[in-house]
């Protein structure tokens, strides 16, 4: 029989980053046990004494220097960013990483077309295909099959589980038991959501002008002309991925399941979308359009980029007032929720 | 893949007549892995009669075993036999068990009485049938006067009654207990305990999982013990503890001046070895745990020892695991 | 406890009503579910608030030809001084001076005074028919060639000729000839059609018949195998393929009824506010009864597809996403191309197909009706708009020719499919591993 007593832990041991303080499992050590009865122990009473003892005790204060804010802030950006692309970070599932790989190549077809048509230099598939006003106005806003079968599935699949995971895991006590406030935790899921849409979205949207400049040789001129093209695409672009974002974090902070935010965000794009066509077909009304969170977007992007707008009932300005009413109303509910978040498995 | 029309669980509608040629749990060479993990690898047992208590600690394999005989899981190798058929491919033996599964969730929003009733009725009960059976078996875990409350009110040993409940509603000659007694209160243990005990008594077969050997200890002699998917130890408890016994127990203590304490304990009848692990902490070896015990207060107390804890290391599953698997020592 | 006969009621009583009352009232108890329910109610009752909203404020009626005017100022207008051959232009001239005079008559009786009344006739592909209802094609000063304006040998008829390729009819009617219908009425009726199908095909059928089912059937065993709440119903004398299906019956008992009772409502409403010669339109009732079949049948097939979905993998939205996107899409295919193969490899296709079906033997005249309306005038005007949609919305069910035929045929489609995925699902259920 070994002479160590098993409480103390041997003189050598590491507490580094990679080896945890308690040998335990993380989720262990977040959580200890939940039942009491993990120590493979109970209590045994000894023989009942006559004598008390009260046991004096001293808290010692932590005297260490917190990183600053930012740092922390970090970590969880970086840790669920680069879960999309190692191991090692937030595990995002294998089905959401394929998609979002898919999805990036898909959306760069435009790009390879113009590069091809430079290649051949065959104006007339260059008119099809390079940047114009109206290609700009596709990549970002083009409603098939960008924002029904890429960008909507790409948000659906990231949102799905973001929040809600930890609220059904428990995990959100990793979060609240370190120094990070509870606006931090949400605020970087946010962030980290919205920049993996922007690789999708706003980084292909780059690629493509940069494949036309490459291509074609555009100089200085060609630049200056469709740069503010390019910036107001750009800007319909971040329109689009924190609509999405928002109105997703909001129902995976309402929701305990990965399922119900994913398919929620797709029913609230498409289900409004179906609606508002089902009524202006029908009645030749547009008013409906204002419920659609892909449509808001879309007139607002067509004033933004200047295209032809194809709602014409109402003024762009509705559509940009509906917008933001849309964005509020989920940032509330989020806001909301978070704050008032048990932290418990639920 | 038919629907079974005539809607009546199998083997409900005559009365219940133990089978005495097909023991009731058969296990031969089974073994269940994922990937190159073996949650269980090739047991061999049957079980017939009696209270059996199965012992191990997390992930030994209990659960894995009882859902294996449940036909949760399908075996990987190996072939198990629940009265003679095959869970995995016919369900129909579960008319004649009751099975309490682990999981903590339950159907919160139902009241016990309607959970056990509905589930009653998946045995090939009628509504008005159902309703009688579920009044009984809450009588017989003592919910009568809780069952028409939602389950979510309940506390945790509320809630594995019930669980019990529903497991005993068809009158099951096979009752499989996965840990029932997990999280729930003292009192709630003994309550739960003496039901086990009693459908001992009834005569029927009756597995129990924990890893307490403690709760094992009240509830039934005999036991399995199971480590790391393996068979370590299967027969009656007395029979396992006296070889454990012949090993010596430890008895750790923790005082100001241990040197000082060994001097006075050593004088003890059953201390059969003393060794300091370090400079504070005292382990005393001995054959008859109980007798140490009884006079260690008085030795301390007289001699006026400053003691902050007394402790049992070995009096856990894990040391006699330990025992078990290499023969003493950790 | 006495003995009772054993009936197929006390059968049923056993296993699968319980089940079936299980899973109903879980349904009930879930906040979500409510939720749901009353989002489908919300969104569909918009669409019905704006029909309301546009019946109850009428139809304009537009004078078509313009011939209600009197651009003389004689009092007489011009459909009067034509129907007496004097000069509409000229306020010497004017009915009030022949003898006996002619009283003038008020400007309205020409508004909407030449409707359509053309007809199709035997299987000739070149057919003259037609008559003008106003007399301002007969009694036109002028030349007979100018009254035979479509030079088909007839002064004052209508001209149809069949396509020999596409079977489609070209219309082509003399001057002044049906060249001032009732447009309120053609377009209330056209109208009320067109949004009886859009809101059944993709109001009922696509948004409630497919969104349900993946928000309710979707976690039907999958949730219960995560929560560890399956090892309950598993560890019954009781196979997984029929806890498969009583599941399904139990997620039909909430969804079914839901459907039933919006189809009841939205007959009524719609049968009162639509135009009618009496006060409730009952031939509607059949489309009615259709539209919420066909969203019975969608949401049965959908949940057992979505329930196997659940249960085959643990990302079971993966999949059911692309597939609720492959729906949308053939929804749009089949309103413009119901003939399209490709809509046989879908559910919605055939779904929409008993919609269609129900349509055509309810309203036979339609094609006519259709024709009317989209070949009537040269530039787009309300008549045309309303008759383009309701075409958007009308096909042809794209099986056999016979309403009853395609209805039944696509009726059994559907069951197939829906007892596939059972027996699929089943499998899968069958040899899952439950932790």
């Amino acid at each position: 029989m070994s002479e160590q007593p098993t409480e103390l832990p041997p003189a050598d041991i590491e507490y580094g980053a990679e080896a945890p303080v308690t040998g335990q499992g993380r989720m262990q050590a977040a959580w200890g046990s939940s039942e009491g009865d993990e120590d493979m122990s109970s209590p045994q009473a000894t023989q009942p004494t006559s004598t008390g003892h009260v046991f004096e005790q001293v808290y010692k204060p932590w005297q260490g220097t917190l990183n600053p804010r930012w740092m922390r802030n970090w970590a969880i950006l970086r840790h669920h960013l680069l879960g999309i692309f190692k191991k090692g970070h937030r595990p995002w599932g294998m089905p959401t990483r394929l998609f979002v790989l898919i999805v990036f190549i898909a959306s760069l077809s435009d790009a390879a077309l113009t590069l091809l048509s430079g290649l051949i230099g065959d104006g007339s598939l260059h008119q099809l295909w390079g940047v114009s006003r109206d290609n700009l106005y596709g990549h970002v806003l083009g409603f098939f099959p960008r924002n029904v079968l890429y960008y909507p599935i790409v948000a659906a699949l990231l949102v799905g589980s973001v929040i809600s995971e930890d609220r059904q895991h428990g995990t959100s006590a990793l979060y609240f038991s370190r120094p990070i406030t509870r606006f931090d935790y949400v605020g970087m899921k946010f962030l980290s959501v919205a920049l993996i849409q922007a690789i999708v979205v706003l980084l292909t949207l780059a690629l493509y002008y940069f494949a036309e400049i490459i291509s074609l040789g555009r100089g200085w001129a060609w630049i200056m002309d469709t740069f503010p093209l390019f910036l107001a695409a750009f800007v319909s672009g971040m329109l689009l991925i924190f609509t999405y974002t928002s109105i997703g974090l909001a129902l995976s902070s309402v929701s305990k399941g990965k399922f119900f935010p994913g398919i929620g965000l797709l029913s609230i794009v498409l289900g409004t979308k179906v609606l508002a066509v089902l009524v202006s077909t029908l009645f030749d009304r547009e008013i409906l359009y204002l419920l659609s969170p892909y449509d808001c977007m879309a007139h607002v992007g067509q004033i933004l980029i200047g295209t032809q707008p194809t709602y014409d009932q109402y003024s762009w300005t509705w559509s940009l007032a509906s917008l933001v009413a849309m964005n509020a109303l989920a940032l509330y509910t989020l806001s909301a929720r978070v704050s008032s978040m048990e932290v418990t498995r639920e | 893949m038919m629907p079974d029309f005539n809607q009546e669980g199998k083997g409900q509608d005559q009365a219940w007549q133990p089978d005495l040629t097909v023991p009731a749990v058969l296990l031969e060479g089974v073994s269940k892995s994922y990937g190159r993990i073996f949650a269980l690898s090739n047991i061999t047992m049957a079980l017939n009669g009696g209270v059996t208590g199965v012992l191990g600690t997390n992930g030994a394999g209990k659960s894995t075993m009882f859902n294996l005989l449940m036909g949760k899981l399908k075996p990987s190798q190996g072939k198990i036999r629940l009265f003679g058929t095959d869970p995995w491919k016919n369900p129909a033996p579960y008319a004649r068990v009751g099975f309490v599964p682990e999981h903590e969730k339950m159907y919160d929003w139902m009241t016990a009485h309607q959970f056990v009733s509905t589930f009653a009725r998946l045995n090939g009960l009628t509504r008005a049938e159902a309703m009688v059976e579920a009044d009984r078996v809450l009588n017989f875990v003592g919910l009568t006067d809780v069952a028409h409350k939602k389950i979510g009110q309940y506390s945790k040993g509320m809630r594995q009654r019930a669980k019990i409940a529903h497991a005993l509603v068809n009158d099951p000659e096979l009752i499989i207990l996965d840990e029932p007694l997990q999280g729930c209160d003292p009192l709630a243990r003994t309550t739960i305990m003496n039901v086990i005990r009693e459908l001992g008594r009834m005569g029927r077969t009756v597995i129990v999982s924990s890893h307490i050997l403690q709760e094992i200890e009240r509830i039934t002699e005999q036991i399995i013990i199971l480590h790391k998917g393996r068979l370590l130890a299967l027969g009656n408890l007395h029979a396992i503890r006296e070889k454990l016994d012949q090993i010596p127990h430890r008895i750790q203590i923790e005082a100001d001046n241990a040197k000082e304490l060994a001097k006075d304990v050593i004088d003890l009848d059953d201390v059969s070895g003393i060794s300091f692990p370090n400079k504070n902490n005292l382990s005393i070896q001995t054959h008859n745990l109980g007798a140490i015990h009884a006079d260690l207060p008085k030795v301390i107390v007289e001699n006026g020892h400053r003691v902050h804890t007394i402790d049992n290391p070995d009096d856990d599953l894990a040391s006699i695991l330990g025992y078990l698997t290499n023969g003493g020592g950790r | 406890m006495e003995a009772k006969p054993n009936t197929i009621y006390r059968a049923l009583d056993r296993k699968a009503a319980a089940i079936t009352e299980f899973t109903m009232r879980q349904y009930r108890t879930k906040a979500s579910t409510w939720v749901i329910l009353g989002v489908g109610l919300v969104a569909i009752s918009l669409v019905m608030l704006i029909y309301i909203d546009v019946m109850a404020s009428g139809f304009e009626s537009i004078d078509n030809d313009g011939d209600s005017l009197d651009p003389d100022n004689d009092g007489y207008p011009t459909g009067q001084e034509l129907k007496w051959g004097t000069d509409p232009y000229m306020d010497n001239s004017h009915p009030g001076l022949l003898t006996p005079p002619i009283e003038p008559e008020p400007a309205s009786n020409y508004i909407d005074e030449d409707g359509f009344d053309y007809s199709i006739t035997g299987t000739s592909t070149r057919q003259t028919t037609g008559f003008d209802d106003d007399g301002d094609c007969y009694n036109y000063d002028g030349t007979s060639s100018r009254k035979d304006s479509n030079q088909n040998g007839v002064e004052c008829d209508v001209l149809l000729v069949q396509d020999r390729y596409s079977g489609q009819w070209n219309v082509n009617p003399d001057l002044n000839v049906d060249e001032d219908p009732d447009d309120a009425a053609y377009v209330a009726e056209a109208t009320h059609m067109a949004f009886v199908l859009g809101i059944g095909k993709m109001g009922f059928v696509l948004l409630l018949g497919m969104f349900l089912p993946l928000f309710l059937a979707t976690g039907l065993i999958r949730d219960e195998m995560s929560a560890g709440t399956m090892h309950f119903m598993l560890a019954k004398p009781i196979a997984r393929t029929e806890v498969f299906l009583y599941r399904i019956l139990g997620y039909l008992g909430i969804v079914w009824p839901y459907f039933i009772a919006l189809g009841i409502l939205f007959a009524l409403i719609s049968g009162f506010m639509g135009p009618s010669d009496g006060l409730f339109r009952f031939n509607d009732l059949g489309v009615w009864l259709a539209i919420v079949f066909a969203t019975m049948m969608a949401s049965f097939v959908y949940g057992m597809l979505f329930c196997t979905m659940g249960v085959m993998w643990r990302y079971g939205i993966v999949l059911a996403i692309p597939f609720a996107a492959w729906e949308l899409g053939m929804c749009l295919i089949s309103m413009g191309a119901p003939d399209a193969s490709i809509l046989r490899f879908s559910v919605i296709g055939w779904a929409l197909m008993i919609v269609d079906a129900a349509a055509v033997l309810v309203w036979p005249n339609m094609d006519m009706f259709l024709l009317q309306g989209t070949t009537f005038g040269n530039d787009l005007n309300s008549i045309q708009t309303s008759a383009f949609a309701l075409d958007f919305f009308y096909s042809k069910p794209g099986v056999g020719s016979n309403g009853l035929i395609s209805s039944v045929f696509a009726t059994v489609v559907l069951l197939v499919q829906g007892a596939l995925l059972w027996f699929i699902g089943g499998a899968i259920f069958k040899g899952k591993e439950i932790e």
